[in-house]
């Protein structure tokens, strides 16, 4: 097991990094776990995961900053909600994985392929207030960068074609709500009072 | 019976057949769906990354504020990440006092308020509580005999509040719809087993491996047809089922289609309404005995 190499050489506790962690929306719930690892055995995606969760906890509690922030670990989660039903402690480690990838995303950890397909998806929402396929997949396709774009086209042309040839994909977006503005000004005063109520 | 529907993103997009099934099927069973007006995108699993959990979930409360306004109706939702964050924002609003203040004033920020007075449903519960296996069963004109079905819950819709509608690991609901369309539900261990959601663009080997998984699940039990309510779920095992082939030197070959495309077959409804051209599995093969063409 990788479990073997958690801890090498001597660890450096670092309060501030648990307590950054702990002024998240979600974060606080993390006191609670009690390390029993029922979340990484229910994990649809735990074997590809450089921790578990119950081992990104660990490591976020120990103040390990970088080993838990450049980990896949949140962005391996799919929020299929598994482990947010069996936690013994009742968290929500779904919306905790949410929190992490949001903390990951403002610091610039963003090496995953993941944080450009989350970041390209809000920027189709935005603009439209609802998602257009073809809208996130050129957001993501820009944010990758021109050298992955053989990579993609590679792994996603038959699926493509399939989705057009049986109708799916649309190539035009879809007609935006009259409301998207008053939607945008409610978000960005939700954002505003969320974080007065952080500090 | 009326309801607003909101269908969000996928059923205007690469689950438009989902959308068409149903409207029939509700038809069929005298309820009366009205799209919920001016709706906006949930969120799905990606806002409350980027923009927060709070508000994202008030994102989704505008919706609900939408209906409350235009008369109150039960608000039913066909995808479960959209269920999902639709009912988990309204339950926290009816009951976190802090996030109802919050969300109560950026609702008025943009003009919208909202007194907590909806409920929203998953389709798959408000067809099974409201209408009822019975009445269902009795609707049905062409009795799916001998077809053996895997009913494919995913993961969201059974999990955001587990156990009040059904089993949050072996949910039972699907495969009684099934039953009661005359066909056979399979034992189906991985029926509530995560598909691997929105890797399919980034990662895609994520997809094909949970994929795999489910498929071979089914298979086990003798499926040849798979049917489920998310179209997230549909479109992973569906539309990527020949990549899990080539990833995983498999040579699965069964047919996914949204539960409603099987109710409108079996209520013999007009076959326009079926919408098996969308289903790239072709499911003509398994479908051609019961006088359906695809």
């Amino acid at each position: 097991m990788a479990d073997a190499n958690a801890s090498p050489g001597r660890l450096k506790y670092d309060a501030g990094f648990a307590r950054e962690v702990y002024g998240l929306e979600n974060g606080s719930y993390l006191k609670q776990c009690m390390q029993c690892g029922v979340c990484a055995v229910s994990c649809a995606t735990f074997k590809i995961m450089d921790y578990s969760p119950r081992r990104l906890f660990a490591l976020i509690r120990a103040g390990r900053k970088e080993q838990a922030m450049k980990s896949n670990t949140m962005w391996m989660c799919t929020s299929c909600l598994m482990c947010k039903a069996r936690c013994p402690r009742g968290i929500p480690i779904i919306d905790v994985m949410h929190d992490l990838k949001g903390l990951a995303l403002k610091q610039g950890y963003v090496n995953y392929p993941q944080a450009a397909l989350y970041e390209a998806f809000w920027k189709d929402l935005a603009c439209r207030g609802k998602v257009f396929t073809g809208g996130v997949i050129k957001n993501y396709v820009l944010k990758r960068g021109l050298n992955n774009l053989p990579k993609i086209i590679g792994q996603q042309k038959d699926v493509g074609l399939k989705m057009l040839s049986h109708g799916r994909l649309p190539l035009l977006p879809p007609k935006a709500p009259k409301g998207k503005k008053q939607l945008m000004q409610m978000v960005k005063r939700a954002q505003e009072l969320e974080q007065k109520g952080a500090k | 019976m009326r309801y607003f529907l909101y269908p969000g993103c996928s059923m205007e997009a690469d689950a438009r057949f989902y959308l068409t099934s149903l409207e029939a099927v509700a038809g069929a069973l005298d309820i009366e769906l009205q799209e919920l007006p001016d709706w906006n995108c949930c969120g799905a699993t990606v806002a409350s990354s980027v923009i927060g959990d709070a508000p994202a979930q008030v994102m989704a409360l505008r919706n609900l504020g939408l209906a409350e306004t235009s008369g109150g109706l039960d608000v039913v939702v066909g995808c479960s990440s959209c269920y999902m964050n639709l009912s988990q924002a309204n339950r926290r609003f009816q009951k976190d006092p802090h996030f109802r203040a919050l969300a109560s004033e950026s609702l008025a920020a943009g003009g919208m308020k909202y007194e907590g007075t909806v409920n929203v449903r998953f389709i798959l519960e408000m067809l099974v509580n409201d209408v009822g296996y019975e009445r269902i069963a009795a609707r049905v004109k062409r009795p799916l005999k001998g077809l053996k079905v895997a009913g494919y819950v995913g993961c969201e819709s059974v999990r955001v509040h587990p156990w009040e509608f059904d089993d949050p690991e072996q949910p039972v609901a699907l495969d009684k719809l099934v039953e009661a369309l005359g066909a056979t539900p399979v034992p189906f261990p991985l029926k509530a087993r995560c598909c691997g959601s929105s890797h399919n663009l980034p990662q895609t080997e994520i997809v094909t491996s949970c994929s795999r998984d489910i498929l071979e699940s089914a298979a086990a039990g003798e499926a040849q047809l798979m049917v489920t309510p998310c179209p997230m779920c549909q479109m992973n095992m569906d539309v990527y089922q020949s990549d899990v082939n080539k990833a995983h030197g498999t040579s699965f070959n069964i047919p996914v289609l949204f539960f409603t495309q099987l109710m409108a077959i079996a209520f013999d409804l007009a076959p326009s309404t079926y919408g098996l051209k969308a289903n790239v599995v072709a499911p003509g093969p398994v479908l051609s005995k019961f006088g359906v063409t695809a």
